[in-house]
């Protein structure tokens, strides 16, 4: 469909958009998620059980709790917001998290590879998943809704095949059957039980991803693309290239969470990651990109994945029920989706 | 100790017998070591955190229901249940979070074995007796956890194996399984125990088994194809009451009188004793719940400070036949 919203984006600087003037609510916006997190913790604190003076929502352990919570959905986030700038969509995360934990728990048990074959093969499969999910979406012109429900689909059978219907559970050890025991310490938490290395394995993504979106040229093409696309075809943009690429970032996101997940959890299960493209889409949203593509934040995304887990640990201290818990979620996607609405029509882009 | 306060102790226990018997008690259990938990009192207010592993399933909401009603009973027990939502990830951190609470007792059913594993030693050092309900973790009851409690998955469906061979088809016949999730334990253990039970017959044929997910609707439309591929189906085994409920549909639809055995006998107008009171099944078999039991257990190690507990506790499972459903329908 022909792009009719008059955008004056110079290709391929689209990265940051222009502001005509300085507007409260665009500010408002492009921070939402940030503000949010901050109003959440602050509710945290006001609301959080205390015990023998200590604030239960601050403490140490409480706060890694958070952070662990999110890591794998977070890292799924992350590789999710590339995708969604380029106005796509990857419904496969889930599913590809849990095919690589089956994987990674096949490879290192079963057939007995070492630790870094496994990793890299992991990974390398999932990267070739999402490519082959861009490349179709490209080469015959498909929605990637449709593509990566597909390959949602996909990746739990070949789950289920690799798995043999089994979960599989890693030991850990020297010889066959046995994990490396080095692989273990992701379910562990360094410096006084306070930093959970899941947490770091997402905090090294988000530093990465968030330096490859903001600062090369491959980040401002991936903005272009999304912003508009035949401007940016036109303007010598690799187009198809940078779609089937953000579809291998998101394909190598889940299989890095995936080996995460293995090694917290100490096994590779097909029916896990079930929802995990659904919370990871939600924190991209309430990070203020936008699901028309264009604009968006990897910090952005960042603060929105902390603030749903704490959200959820807030709630849960204080012994609010599940059900709650999905309906505070729910108002504050829609909230989100509004403030980006309303900005969208300030700036007169209608779509 | 002050001797002549025991002197005194010991004369108002002659007067009263049945304060003499209090203090043997509490001779008896601190003889046999220290309480299980320091803190423990018969007028303290505690806290028991159950982390759930799943709400969404029937069954499970009938464990917080006979959980939350046999906590009720106890005054000094606040439950808290969290819903772990079908999810290792976020029934870890929940429980997580229980120890962040300094929960006084941890009930758990985790979702999966070894996934929840780690947690529950983090809630074991943090000093939280943790009671396992249904299914258990890596490690060993007394040692890794303090206790389990649940039913024999294997056992149960043994159970129904057994009904069928010697009850439903003495003369043998074709038969047919609908298995739960794939690779999940329970799944895996209910299959084996019901091919287990029908094995002494070898007059009985497992024709079809299919995984339909603990769903009725997937049960329905497997069992239909079922039909369709064996018409002769004189029994389906289903692994849980939902799918069985499916299979009778799918009976209904191709006009077939199969005979129907349920898993986990749930209460309600959708559960398996109404289907067997009013003759849709031939038979369910329940998974008991340990809600009653966990409770117990609870009062013995907070009020009663007990030193010990039974480390593993099954709860039989229980035939609901044409026989008994209607007198277990009014309870």
């Amino acid at each position: 469909m022909p792009d009719v919203g008059a955008r004056p984006t110079t290709i391929p600087h689209g990265a940051s958009k222009s502001a005509p003037r300085i507007d409260l609510l665009a500010f408002a916006v492009r921070f939402q998620s940030l503000i949010g997190l901050v109003l959440v913790a602050i509710g945290g604190v006001i609301f959080s059980p205390v015990r023998h003076g200590h604030i239960l929502f601050l403490a140490p352990d409480n706060i890694a709790n958070i952070i662990r919570a999110i890591s794998e959905t977070g890292i799924i986030a992350v590789g999710m917001t590339f995708v969604i700038i380029t106005a796509g969509i990857d419904l496969s995360v889930g599913a590809l998290l849990s095919l690589s934990s089956v994987l990674t728990a096949t490879m290192m048990v079963s057939v007995g590879w070492g630790l870094a074959p496994t990793l890299l093969a992991v990974l390398v499969v999932g990267a070739a998943f999402g490519a082959v999910q861009g490349w179709i979406s490209t080469r015959f012109r498909l929605e990637p809704f449709i593509v990566t429900l597909a390959g949602l689909q996909v990746a739990r059978g070949l789950a289920l095949v690799v798995s043999n219907n089994q979960y599989i559970n890693i030991s850990y050890g020297d010889g066959p059957g046995l994990a490396p025991p080095i692989f273990a310490i992701l379910g562990d938490r360094l410096f006084d039980n306070t930093v959970p290395v899941a947490t770091l394995v997402f905090i090294a993504f988000a530093v990465v991803a968030t330096i490859v979106l903001n600062t090369t040229r491959f980040g401002r093409y991936i903005f272009a693309v999304g912003g508009n696309e035949r401007a940016a075809r036109l303007s010598g943009v690799p187009v198809t290239a940078m779609k089937i690429s953000v579809y291998a970032i998101t394909g190598l996101a889940s299989a890095a969470a995936g080996i995460v997940h293995a090694g917290q959890f100490n096994f590779g299960s097909a029916n896990d990651g079930t929802g995990y493209e659904l919370t990871a889409i939600a924190a991209v949203v309430i990070g203020g990109t936008s699901l028309f593509g264009g604009s968006g934040s990897m910090v952005g995304t960042v603060a929105g994945s902390v603030m749903l887990g704490a959200l959820a640990n807030i709630l849960q201290l204080n012994n609010i029920n599940a059900a709650l818990q999905l309906l505070a979620t729910g108002a504050i996607i829609v909230l989100a989706a509004v403030l980006q609405s309303l900005v969208r029509r300030r700036e007169g882009v209608t779509r | 100790m002050n001797s002549s306060k025991g002197i005194d102790r010991q004369r108002r226990a002659l007067q009263a017998s049945a304060l003499a018997g209090a203090a043997f008690a509490l001779m008896a259990t601190s003889a046999a070591g220290a309480p299980l938990v320091k803190e423990c009192a018969k007028d303290g207010k505690f806290v028991i955190g159950f982390a759930q592993a799943n709400n969404a399933e029937p069954y499970r909401q009938h464990v917080n229901d006979e959980l939350t009603a046999a906590a009720k009973a106890v005054p000094q027990f606040t439950l808290q249940i969290a819903d772990g939502a079908g999810n290792v990830n976020t029934q870890t951190s929940q429980v997580d979070n229980f120890i962040t609470q300094k929960v006084d007792l941890l009930l758990i059913s985790p979702f999966e074995a070894s996934p929840l594993t780690p947690v529950v030693a983090r809630a074991v050092k943090a000093g939280i007796p943790v009671i396992e309900l249904d299914r258990r973790t890596v490690g060993d009851p007394g040692k890794d956890y303090t206790a389990f409690i649940g039913g024999d998955n294997y056992k149960i469906a043994l159970e129904a194996g057994k009904f069928t061979s010697d009850t439903l088809l003495p003369g043998g016949g074709d038969v047919a399984v609908l298995e739960g999730l794939p690779s999940s334990t329970p799944a895996v253990e209910r299959l084996n125990g019901f091919k287990d039970g029908v094995k002494a017959n070898a007059k009985i044929n497992i024709v079809a088994e299919q995984a339909a997910d603990w769903l009725p609707d997937k049960a329905q439309t497997a069992f239909s194809a079922m039909l369709q591929a064996h018409p002769d189906i004189k029994v389906v085994y289903a692994s849980n009451d939902m799918m069985a409920a499916g299979a009778r549909l799918a009976a209904k639809g191709a006009g077939k009188d199969v005979k129907i055995i349920g898993t986990d006998g749930l209460p309600g107008p959708a559960g398996g004793i109404r289907a067997v009171a009013e003759g849709e099944w031939a038979a369910t078999f329940t998974y008991p719940t340990g809600g009653k039991e966990a409770i117990d257990m609870a009062k013995s190690i907070l009020l009663d400070c007990a030193a010990s507990v039974p480390t593993t506790v099954t709860v039989p499972t229980l035939a609901i036949t044409a026989q008994n459903a209607k007198s277990l329908m009014g309870n």
